[in-house]
């Protein structure tokens, strides 16, 4: 009986929840239209992946044949693009200030004589450290270049030694090697980074529609309708039960949109087994939502909630462990990262969708997430207990003669006193 | 003095600020706290500089000394550190998904054997390239290491023929590639990304800051009592109470930008001047945008999601991570709109590139461009006053 009992009463508050959160117009925008607008921005602007054609300068003070091989071959690669050949350093040195090029590839006078008369010759590559990927690409396709480039000398000098064919190969790399890159073969910067931040996505949408929630219900000094009045001296647990379930149930459509339709649509590595994931997902909703319950506590005004969401939201992205590496965070700020539930969900989604990694492979993250629902979970309770414990003291004496009295007279007008009742209470916390 | 009877109206509405920030200094304290909590996130966690000693493992098929050595060679560099040794290639695809690996190599069997018998034993390198940064190096070192041992064996093999070392220098590398990153030689990642993630962060804070008390003043109707401070005059109203923030984040920044190149040492080719004034362009251009979004937008509320949104779209926009110019030409001219954009290309060429004014000024003039709609707020807003009092 008391079992059914606290069913109805999560049912009721589960109802409330949905009015008010049905009510806010702001909440419904951030619920179902951010959450699907965020994934098609990071589409559309990483939609490329890659940094192509690269413009770079080549400056050729050799004038040789090897040199003008050289950079045919630069420009053959999908990275660079020869766009300049200026007569000087001095020049090239401009081109680059102008940001015209982000490279230069720097052939000295005694290159071409060098490599005739086989010595070792001396290329100088510049490249632009003013973005990573503008780094990567320069230097990614000039060692791609020279490595082609020595064997084809290597190969003329033992030539002219008179070795040929295979003897070549087996001389110049005794110890050849295959690589392979796994899970994103292209080494897209689309496929890296939104799959972590669809994760983020959630998380994020959640704190800030919780937030403003009490935000809102703070302002307006609502706060006792946290919890609805018949539950106010019972359990705390089936309100916050009542409320998390309601943010479940609501952010099941939308994680299946955003974590399983958008990887699919927009080509994003998807290789995990679904199962898996939802019984990932599960423990990291929920361990969200009471993350955020327990956050929305502190949160007295709507902007300030905001604020703190936009804030939060660039720290967790590099406490998350996708772009700076879990391995090398001094160990305080590692810890500290365990404490938000979007650090293992992104480590895990990324796992287990982007390189289907099994639920044991990511158990730490799994175990974690357990743990901090509950923890959130008994900290929601304790603050929601506070907030209405102090707000009640307040106007208790007041309702409490109220309330009784119409209780006792159980008269078809209690309704009628209930309300009046209810004016008190409100005049009260004014 | 006239004007000590009359002091201007500017210095009226800065005083009337500065004693509301008095009465309320929870705010801006609480900005500032986050202003300096970022500082101090950033610069300790990336305190590497590169990520060092990324964890790989060796999968040995073969169990020679081969193995024995690779692990010295690569735990000799600074970029990996061998944690492990598996037996299986499936061992070692586990680890990777827990995450314990980012790369490893695969020794086959009889590698070393072959090795001696010059028949070429191919090794196979794996690298996880869904994490960018740690695969990606761990791959650069591991191939680096391999092309070494390749180099070593074979100088060996012309050494038995009785070359002489520079003889086979050429033979083994014939070109040398001598690579430099301008004004970051250890291609380190801090001044990469704190340059620019840190400005973002402090115009976070300026512009939500900014639609708010603004935005307040609509909202507890005391607009008329600020606009009668200013004389009726909207760009003092407007003007005077945004200064003592401009002044206060500029600080911010400036400070910023000491603990950079101060006590960072991040390379400065430009003088310390030029990005003091980018500082205050940057700041004022933000505070301009943020006044513009507070007129249009009546809703408070809505108007700092705007601002919220603006300004963090703000970081993909500007570029630094992921170019411009590999985005959708659409986007390309967007972000034109975005502060944080000029303030990446003009810091770029007054730090790394130490450019002349007459370089880097044409990046800031679309700063000072985003400062005028400063006026054209003040118009807006003026008007509404307008409107209000004759509706009054």
């Amino acid at each position: 009986m008391r079992l059914l009992n606290g069913l109805k009463d999560i049912f009721d508050v589960f109802v409330i929840e949905l009015r008010r959160i049905a009510a806010d117009k702001g909440v419904i925008l951030i619920f179902f239209i951010a959450t699907l607008l965020y994934p098609l921005i990071f589409g559309a602007i990483y939609k490329k992946e890659c940094v192509r054609d690269v413009p770079v300068a080549v400056v050729d003070e050799s004038r040789s044949d090897a040199s003008r091989r050289f950079a045919r071959k630069l420009d053959a690669t999908p990275e660079l693009d020869v766009r300049y050949r200026p007569a000087s350093m001095a020049e090239a040195e401009q081109l680059m200030q102008q940001r015209r090029i982000n490279g230069i590839v720097y052939f000295p006078k005694d290159y071409g004589t060098d490599l005739a008369d086989r010595r070792q010759a001396h290329v100088a590559l510049f490249c632009d450290m003013s973005s990573f990927l503008y780094y990567r690409s320069v230097f990614s396709g000039a060692s791609a270049v020279l490595l082609d480039e020595m064997e084809f000398v290597q190969t003329e000098r033992y030539a002219a030694q008179g070795v040929t064919g295979e003897a070549v190969e087996e001389q110049l790399s005794p110890i050849p090697f295959d690589d392979v890159k796994l899970y994103t073969p292209s080494a897209g910067f689309e496929s890296f980074l939104v799959p972590g931040l669809l994760v983020l996505v959630i998380h994020q949408t959640l704190f800030l529609g919780i937030g403003i929630l009490s935000g809102t219900t703070r302002e307006d000094r609502k706060t006792l309708e946290m919890i609805p009045r018949r539950l106010r001296h019972k359990s705390i647990y089936r309100v916050t039960l009542g409320r998390a379930l309601t943010y479940l149930l609501i952010y099941m459509p939308v994680v299946a949109v955003v974590l399983f339709t958008i990887p699919k649509l927009f080509g994003l590595p998807h290789i995990g087994q679904t199962g898996e994931l939802i019984l990932f997902l599960l423990p990291f909703m929920l361990a969200t939502i009471f993350f955020c319950m327990t956050a929305a506590a502190f949160i007295h005004h709507r902007d300030s909630g905001i604020l703190c969401f936009f804030f939060l939201s660039i720290i967790l992205v590099f406490l998350s462990g996708i772009v700076w590496p879990q391995s090398n965070m001094p160990d305080f700020w590692r810890h500290f990262s365990y404490l938000f539930p979007s650090t293992h969900g992104m480590q895990g989604f990324v796992r287990i969708n982007s390189m289907g990694a099994t639920l044991k492979d990511v158990s730490f993250e799994y175990h974690m997430l357990w743990i901090l629902t509950g923890a959130y979970f008994i900290t929601t309770g304790v603050l929601t207990y506070l907030e209405n414990y102090r707000q009640l003291k307040r106007g208790e004496l007041l309702r409490h003669i109220r309330l009784q009295r119409a209780l006792r007279s159980n008269t078809p007008h209690k309704r009628h006193h209930l309300r009046a009742a209810d004016k008190v209470d409100e005049a009260a916390q004014q | 003095m006239p004007q000590d009877r009359h002091p201007h109206p500017l210095a009226l509405v800065i005083h009337r600020e500065l004693m509301r920030i008095k009465r309320h200094p929870l705010y801006l304290a609480f900005l500032t706290a986050g202003v300096v909590f970022s500082y101090i996130f950033f610069i300790t966690l990336m305190k590497e500089g590169q990520p060092e000693r990324l964890p790989i493992a060796i999968v040995d098929h073969d169990g020679s000394y081969l193995s024995r050595r690779l692990c010295h060679e690569l735990n000799a560099t600074e970029g990996v550190e061998v944690t492990a040794v598996y037996n299986s290639h499936a061992e070692a695809r586990h680890a990777m998904q827990r995450q314990d690996i980012y790369g490893f190599i695969e020794i086959p069997e009889g590698a070393y054997a072959d090795l001696l018998a010059f028949k070429a034993p191919h090794m196979a390198l794996y690298a996880n390239n869904a994490y960018l940064l740690p695969g990606q190096l761990s791959y650069k070192t591991l191939a680096t290491i391999c092309r070494l041992a390749s180099g070593a064996v074979h100088c060996e093999i012309l050494r038995k023929k009785g070359m002489d070392e520079e003889e086979i220098m050429a033979m083994v590398q014939p070109i040398v590639l001598d690579a430099h990153t301008i004004s970051n030689p250890m291609a380190n990642y801090q001044p990469y990304v704190l340059t620019t993630v840190l400005p973002g962060i402090v115009g976070l804070m300026v512009a939500i800051l900014t639609i708010y008390i603004v935005g307040e003043e609509q909202k507890r109707t005391t607009a008329r009592e600020w606009l009668k401070c200013a004389r009726g005059n909207m760009a003092a109203a407007l003007a005077g109470k945004l200064l003592p923030y401009t002044f206060w984040f500029s600080l911010l920044g400036i400070l910023g930008n000491i603990v950079f190149f101060g006590s960072q040492h991040y390379t400065l080719q430009g003088s310390f001047m030029s990005l003091v004034l980018l500082t205050v362009v940057y700041i004022a251009s933000l505070q301009a945008v943020a006044v513009l979004i507070t007129a249009l937008i009546n809703d408070m509320h809505m108007a700092v999601c705007v601002g919220a949104i603006y300004t963090t779209l703000a970081f993909t926009m500007s570029g630094f991570s992921y170019p411009v110019t590999s985005m959708p030409p659409a986007l390309q001219a967007f972000s034109f709109i975005f502060p944080l954009r000029h303030h990446y290309l003009t810091y770029v060429d007054i730090a790394l590139y130490g450019a002349p004014a007459s370089q880097w000024l044409p990046h800031m003039l679309p700063m000072v461009a985003l400062c005028a709609t400063f006026f054209i707020a003040g118009l807006i807003m003026n008007r509404q006053m307008v409107r209000y009092e004759t509706t009054k």
